[in-house]
């Protein structure tokens, strides 16, 4: 009697799920643009930093009356850093929600999984925070579908092999990554540079993203007194490294990737992270005007200091924003015109006061990152070199 | 040059992670050798444990003894819920029932944790990491420290159990046959519902050990389940002596293979472990070959 009467329940449960959804006409309701991210998994700290900026331009978007007449609306899909979820992810954006774009994601190997897929239905993607140059790079020459408006990872891996030379002084270098292909590029770019600025790499050693105890590694990193070491990961790893390295007795100079740049990081690294450098696209102190309203206005609404995470997610939105304005209607292949060559004079918040969302021939933007270290518990920025 | 102080200190270290996988192997190998049910959720019930402990002493401010009891009372209860699900309902079933229910149950676990506790990880602050204890050459925080220490009391008490307990005596009776048991009055579905209450504590203590040196995050369960597997094979399957002596060696293992070779290497060598075991012991290293009839 009771499988069957189970069986009955799962039945009715099933039968509720499944109802249709009502099909609401396209242009009458609001406009539906795609965001992607890793709300879960071991991305997620960035992700759930960076949706705060999505949410923001979109929010600003619609104070202001939203585009031609009608309201904006964030459809969010999870890609928990897994590119089988990713591409399934953006074929529901395009398929179901017919978004004229998407913004997405944080993770490389995702994004450019997802972007391949969304080249061929004519949608542009812009970056959600990722870094690595595969994505970019992947976009046929002078006919980008992904965008990213800041530096790829070779650029940040440079300037800050570039800092820790000529602004921290520090030239016996160890450096720690983990095995994704964000990890990897970014210590191939510093070693290279490091070397050419006149640094030596007394060690380099690799680890899997979410691996949980460091001891070992980091108790024979401080038997080759390095005066610097490099970590290239993603922030919980991060974190844990800085603070495994102070329970091992292991005194030195970290710097890590931009991916290091969250709160977060300070709160779990705790006082380990005192000292902590990071390249970093955005800071509220930075000398970008653009940038300085932007981080006014964050505070104002979320009480809390706008960091490099909330400006990648809101600069890409509210270009792509723009750009579907200027466009006068939600069509991708449109948009990705405009994008391509009309956004030269669009002033956006992260880089240096002047930067715009001039997309190059890969579709990135290039400047130079800023160098903040963490003193008493927040980041500031220091002098690049 | 060989250096003997850093050996120690990696061996240390070694003992220290092994002791987690100590904790997580033994109760999974009790579930597999006494009730044949192949527990694919054993790191959930880790990850939970972490998770019970960072909100007892977050949330309700107890010391950290305090939270070491809710752990356990949690977990049990955790153990018991798992048992009615996987065992209670398949237990004419062969074992590959377990797997797939197991595997399920892991992952309705992992969801619940994520929409209820979120993603971001969490940290359990004590005050603990900043009392440094150096022995000889060795030095331990002495949050690190409780782990081995911990580990040992409790395997200790449950080899005490299951030597001189009524109790102890009906579980042994079952891994050795459960038929034979069942003949001679033992409570085989007592015996069930106790294995799995235990076997769930003892991972969640692990968790909550875990959740001041570590990250813990909802899906944190999975990389351990896997090396407290490697441990049980290399063990031999339902033997709880070999467990904690695998469990041990596959920590040292780790540890030195990231200081003597790469730390890339690192997750690869317990799996290099296994199949060199499997290849020249396949009852395990402490495992005694049986006849199948």
């Amino acid at each position: 009697m009771a499988p069957l009467s189970r069986r009955h329940m799962l039945t009715i449960l099933g039968a509720s799920v499944a109802a249709p959804a009502i099909v609401r006409a396209q242009d009458t309701g609001p406009i539906k643009i795609g965001g992607m991210l890793p709300l879960s998994g071991p991305a997620s700290i960035e992700g759930h930093q960076i949706i705060l900026g999505l949410q923001f331009a979109v929010e600003e978007a619609n104070a202001r009356g939203g585009v031609f007449g009608r309201k904006i609306e964030l459809v969010m899909e999870d890609d928990e850093s897994n590119s089988t979820k990713g591409v399934t992810a953006v074929r529901k954006l395009i398929e179901r929600e017919k978004v004229p774009f998407i913004i997405g994601t944080y993770a490389t190997a995702v994004a450019s999984a997802g972007a391949k897929v969304a080249r061929e239905y004519k949608v542009p993607m812009l970056s959600g925070g990722s870094t690595g140059a595969v994505a970019t790079d992947e976009n046929p020459p002078g006919d980008p579908w992904f965008f990213r408006s800041w530096p790829d990872s070779n650029g940040q891996g440079e300037g800050t092999a570039q800092d820790i030379i000529r602004v921290l002084k520090k030239t016996k270098i160890a450096i720690i990554h983990d095995n994704t292909n964000y990890g990897v590029t970014l210590a191939e770019q510093v070693t290279k540079v490091a070397g050419a600025e006149g640094g030596t790499i007394v060690s380099k050693e690799s680890y899997n993203a979410g691996e949980q105890d460091f001891s070992s590694m980091l108790t024979k990193l401080r038997t080759l007194r390095p005066e610097a070491v490099y970590i290239g990961g993603w922030a919980g790893d991060g974190a844990n490294i800085v603070r495994q390295a102070a329970e091992v007795g292991l005194r030195t100079q970290f710097i890590g990737s931009g991916s290091m740049l969250s709160d977060d990081f300070i709160r779990l690294a705790g006082p380990a992270s005192e000292g902590f450098a990071v390249a970093t696209l955005y800071e509220s102190t930075t000398p970008n005007e653009v940038g300085r309203a932007f981080g006014d206005r964050f505070r104002a609404k979320h009480k809390a200091e706008a960091n490099t995470f909330n400006s990648l997610g809101f600069d890409s939105t509210s270009i792509a924003i723009e750009a579907m304005r200027r466009v006068g209607k939600a069509d991708g292949a449109e948009i990705q015109k405009m994008l391509k060559s009309g956004m030269k004079d669009f002033a956006i918040a992260q880089g240096p006061a002047g930067t715009t969302a001039a997309f190059n021939a890969k579709g990135s933007v290039d400047f130079r990152c800023f160098l903040a270290i963490v003193r008493n518990g927040r980041r500031s920025l220091s002098p690049t070199g | 040059m060989f250096d003997i102080d850093l050996f120690l200190q990696y061996l240390a270290n070694g003992v220290v992670i092994g002791s987690t996988y100590v904790l997580v192997a033994v109760g999974l190998t009790l579930i597999f050798g006494i009730l044949g049910v192949v527990n694919f959720a054993h790191g959930e019930f880790y990850m939970l444990g972490a998770y019970a402990g960072i909100t007892a002493v977050t949330l309700f401010g107890v010391p950290i003894w305090l939270a070491l009891g809710f752990v356990l009372v949690f977990s049990a209860a955790l153990g018991f819920g798992a048992e009615a699900i996987l065992h209670k309902p398949m237990k004419n079933r062969d074992a590959t029932s377990s797997i797939i229910s197991s595997f399920g149950l892991a992952v309705a676990l992992q969801n619940a944790a994520l929409l209820t506790l979120g993603p971001q990880p969490q940290l359990l602050r004590t005050n603990l990491s900043n009392v440094p204890v150096e022995i000889g050459p060795v030095f331990l925080p002495l949050q690190r420290l409780l782990i081995p220490i911990s580990m040992v009391v409790l395997i200790t008490a449950l080899y005490l159990v299951l030597r001189y307990t009524w109790t102890g005596r009906s579980l042994r009776a079952m891994s050795q046959h459960a038929t034979v048991a069942r003949l001679c009055g033992v409570r085989v579905e007592r015996v069930a519902v106790v294995t799995f209450m235990v076997g769930a504590a003892l991972a969640g203590v692990a968790g909550l050990l875990m959740s001041s040196v570590f990250l813990v995050h909802p899906l944190v369960g999975n990389m351990i389940a896997l090396k407290a597997f490697t441990v049980v094979i290399l063990g031999g399957m339902g033997n709880v002596a070999g467990a904690a002596a695998a469990g041990l060696l596959l920590g040292v293992a780790e540890s030195f293979t990231s200081a003597y070779i790469a730390n890339s290497m690192r997750d690869i060598i317990g799996f290099v472990l296994v199949i060199a075991v499997l290849l020249f012991r396949p009852q395990g290293l402490f495992g005694k070959a049986v006849e199948r009839s």
